[in-house]
């Protein structure tokens, strides 16, 4: 017995039709018999950070002897060499035997064997183009900025040509939400809410992302459980931040791009400009020594002068970078705990009295071989 | 009420009139998700409509930054299990993004829950939030979101004595709404500082569909005539008075809370003063300072923004700065108008006000020779300048005036000077003094500068 069941996958019909169409006559020359065997799970995998997986059950009524499953996905955005179609029991006696692609066309068939009239259920993956995710988050920083309320949304657009009247979403954190969604739509879903997550905050002067000079607020998560996260790797998103103004409502106070944070890394947010701390820099010496033919030596002072107009002390992090070979000096400011990241980079850290009181900073080096 | 909630819902999108304001149509409906209200054009089924009541609205206003945090408090009646509520803002220039739904109290809270916001295809300026509730009743929910269009700026008015010994000076903050929508009866939150965005909401808010276009005539007038009742009443004794400005820091920020309620319909700008304070003892000083200044011998006018000054409160804001002398008699003489940048507390403030006619500097080289010259192959490979310069500055003003020149030198150079020069920095050198009344100095330096292999 040969029988044929025909799977569609129409631009505007819904998932819930993928397998079958609404008609029970044959669609089109090739198909001698479609059945409708129902819909029981779809579910929509984003744990690839690119790619969304696609899977449906389905139980399909057999015939004893070859079956032949068509099906099809005009309209659709399905990655035709993805598709993976099985039997959902592991010791079925059920075979796939084998896969046919029609020419010009968004369809398979398969050719099925079966040892006896029965009913199996089987599981189709495919993936899936054009179905775009986004995360975000939204952080309420408490009055005092020692902790904050961390929600984390997921965000999905269906331009794939299908319609999921029903669906698993799966995160790439394994947090699954069923939801319908049609094609065109978007959805946003809270998927993680973290309170008493403590946050700290730096006062950072880095030329190179803040080219005037202007000194930035930064807040640093650290993605641990001692922390308040440490459950999942935080996906790249924009972070919107508010504070408790302390007077029963919040206020924006800004917002950056969250980097990808694995579990034990730190994220940082760049808030605002800290408008009351000013860097003034001045070089206070530069001058070439150490002459040999057209190789050169030179001696340099970097000197900044800091002032924190706030009412209390702050901790200023200068990020300073000299490029090539060089060698800092023993009268630099803070010489003995000075951090050099890499060969380019060197951070300082300098208390800064409240009320304008001016500390400096003297950074005095020496660029070797030169020419 | 919102008034424009009279407005009947039809189906052009809630009720919206097109080509008129934008969310003081928007309608928030109501019902059991079982109602498959979205997938239909958006027919607003009249047994699920409500127009529930704007109960307040908070204004936060950015000057960093085009961007307004609106949040509105609506009373809504809810059914237990899935409820759909839909807002949708035509003609506005709100960010989709940031439209957020939040149950206030804790009542609300715990019975209410948004399991899902939905961004039907059909429209990019309407969301659709699904409300779990577990506990049916009516409950206050704030309804938040950023909206372009909405500015306000710092400005200043001084009014020097007429020595310039000190300056009266007033501040004022002016809001700006050219958003599409008449925010009435607002409390309104200015926000002094500069926040981080990453991307501008006026493209997230898809630029060209607001700016209260072709708003009709008779809707002008109606907000002309509001505008005009507008008053600060005092009730104990019927005079009205100037609003207060509260002020307080919040993270590195400041936040301006402007007494009352404000309406500011839209393209209507409107100033309040923040503050006055007379008598702020000033100092001034010619500057020949390019690094800051320019390349001008420039009158700078400095006081310091602490209590000393009369001052030290608050920061004050970047903005215009309007300059005027007094004349005599209550008469103003105009000074110039320039921009001043954010001045913490405790800082200096130098305003540049220009040249002045009665303090002048005129520099001269006296002198030029080259020496020490070099050749290789017949070729001249290193040379020596000697530069001789004078320097004189006069004051034809009737009162002894400060002056600080720097002189900045490039190269490999040496500095000579009998005057008593200080190092600024590497390359410049400085010298302040005193300038007696109607008297002048010259000042001479010598600047010397290798070239080629003379170079060190």
């Amino acid at each position: 017995m040969n029988k044929r069941l025909l799977l569609t996958l129409a631009g505007a019909a819904a998932i819930s039709s993928v397998i079958g169409i609404a008609k029970p006559e044959p669609v089109n020359a090739r198909i001698k018999l479609a059945t409708l065997p129902d819909k029981e799970a779809v579910v929509v995998r984003f744990d690839h950070p690119h790619q969304v997986l696609v899977e449906e059950e389905r139980t399909i009524t057999l015939q004893k002897g070859v079956n032949t499953i068509d099906f099809s996905w005009a309209g659709t955005n399905i990655d035709k060499g993805s598709i993976v179609f099985r039997p959902v029991a592991a010791d079925t006696k059920v075979e796939i035997l084998s896969t046919s692609y029609p020419p010009g066309e968004a369809a398979l068939t398969w050719s099925i064997s079966s040892p006896d009239a029965r009913s199996e259920k089987f599981r189709l993956s495919y993936l899936m183009a054009n179905i775009q995710r986004e995360t975000d988050y939204r952080a309420i920083v408490s009055n005092d900025e020692k902790t904050l309320s961390f929600k984390h949304y997921f965000k999905i657009r269906n331009w794939s040509g299908g319609t999921f009247d029903s669906a698993d979403f799966i995160t790439r954190d394994g947090k699954t939400f069923e939801k319908g969604l049609d094609q065109g739509e978007a959805k946003r879903v809270l998927v993680n809410k973290w309170d008493g997550v403590k946050l700290t905050k730096e006062y950072v002067y880095d030329l190179t992302r803040q080219y005037e000079g202007k000194v930035m607020t930064d807040y640093v998560l650290k993605n641990t459980k001692d922390m308040g996260l440490g459950a999942i790797p935080l996906e790249y998103g924009k972070v919107r931040i508010y504070q408790d103004d302390g007077k029963g409502t919040t206020a924006f106070t800004g917002e950056d791009w969250g980097q990808f944070t694995p579990i034990g890394d730190d994220m940082r947010l760049n808030i605002g400009i800290a408008q009351d701390i000013k860097v003034e820099f001045k070089k206070m010496v530069n001058n070439v020594e150490n002459r040999r033919g057209n190789v050169y030596d030179t001696n340099e002072v970097d000197e900044y002068e800091i002032k924190n107009f706030k009412d209390s002390e702050a901790t200023l992090i200068l990020v300073l970078r000299v490029q090539g070979e060089w060698e800092m000096q023993k009268d630099s400011s803070g010489y003995e705990s000075f951090e050099r990241e890499d060969n380019e980079t060197i951070k300082f850290k300098v208390k800064c009295p409240a009320k304008g009181e001016p500390v400096k900073l003297k950074f005095h080096y020496k660029r070797l071989n030169n020419w | 009420m919102n008034r424009y909630d009279q407005y009947p819902a039809t189906n052009n999108q809630f009720g919206a009139i097109p080509g008129q304001l934008g969310i003081g149509y928007w309608l928030l409906v109501i019902g059991c998700a079982a109602v498959a209200l979205i997938s239909s054009p958006l027919a607003a089924k009249e047994e699920l409509v409500t127009l529930p009541e704007r109960e307040s609205v908070q204004l936060t206003i950015y000057n960093s930054e085009d961007l307004t945090l609106v949040r509105e408090r609506r009373q809504l009646t809810f059914k237990e299990g899935d409820n759909r509520i839909q807002f949708s803002w035509a003609n506005t220039l709100i960010d989709p993004t940031s439209v957020e739904f939040q149950p206030v109290g804790k009542d609300a809270q715990d019975a209410l829950e948004v399991s899902d916001t939905s961004y039907p295809a059909e429209s990019h300026q309407m969301l659709i939030w699904t409300v779990t509730c577990a506990k049916p009743a009516g409950y206050t929910v704030e309804i938040s979101y950023f909206t372009s269009g909405i500015s306000w700026s710092a400005e200043y008015t001084g009014l020097l004595s007429n020595d310039e010994s000190s300056m009266d000076i007033s501040s004022y903050v002016t809001i700006h709404n050219r958003s599409g929508e008449e925010y009435e009866n607002a409390q309104v939150r200015l926000v002094v500082g500069v926040i981080h965005l990453v991307e501008r909401i006026i493209d997230l808010a898809q630029p060209g569909q607001g700016g209260g276009r072709g708003m009709p005539q008779d809707k002008w007038r109606e907000l002309e005539d509001m505008a005009e009742d507008e008053t600060n009443e005092d009730p104990a004794d019927g005079m009205a008075r100037p609003k207060e400005i509260q002020k307080a820091g919040l993270s590195e920020y400041y936040i301006y809370t402007v007494e009352g309620k404000e309406t500011v319909p839209n393209q209507w700008s409107k100033r309040l003063k923040s503050f006055t304070v007379a008598g702020v003892p000033m100092k001034t000083v010619y500057r020949l300072e390019p690094a800051k200044f320019g390349p001008h011998f420039t009158k700078v006018l400095e006081f310091v923004n602490d209590e000393d000054h009369k001052l030290g409160k608050e920061p004050l804001p970047d903005g215009i700065i309007r300059l005027y002398r007094d004349a005599g008699e209550g008469r103003l003489s105009y000074m110039g108008v320039l921009n001043s940048k954010y001045i913490p507390k405790g800082d200096e403030v130098k305003i540049n006000v220009g040249p002045d006619a009665e303090c002048t500097l005129q520099q001269k080289r006296t002198s030029f020779r080259k020496k020490d010259l070099s050749f290789r192959d017949g070729w001249l490979v290193g040379w020596t300048h000697v530069e001789e310069f004078e320097l004189k500055v006069r004051n034809f003003r009737g009162r002894d005036v400060e002056v600080e020149i720097h002189r900045g030198m490039m190269g490999d150079w040496d500095f000579d000077s009998e005057d008593d020069w200080e190092k600024h920095d590497a390359s410049t050198r400085k010298i302040h003094f005193t300038l007696k009344v109607n008297s002048e100095r010259t000042l001479k330096l010598t600047v010397t500068t290798r070239n080629g292999t003379n170079t060190k």
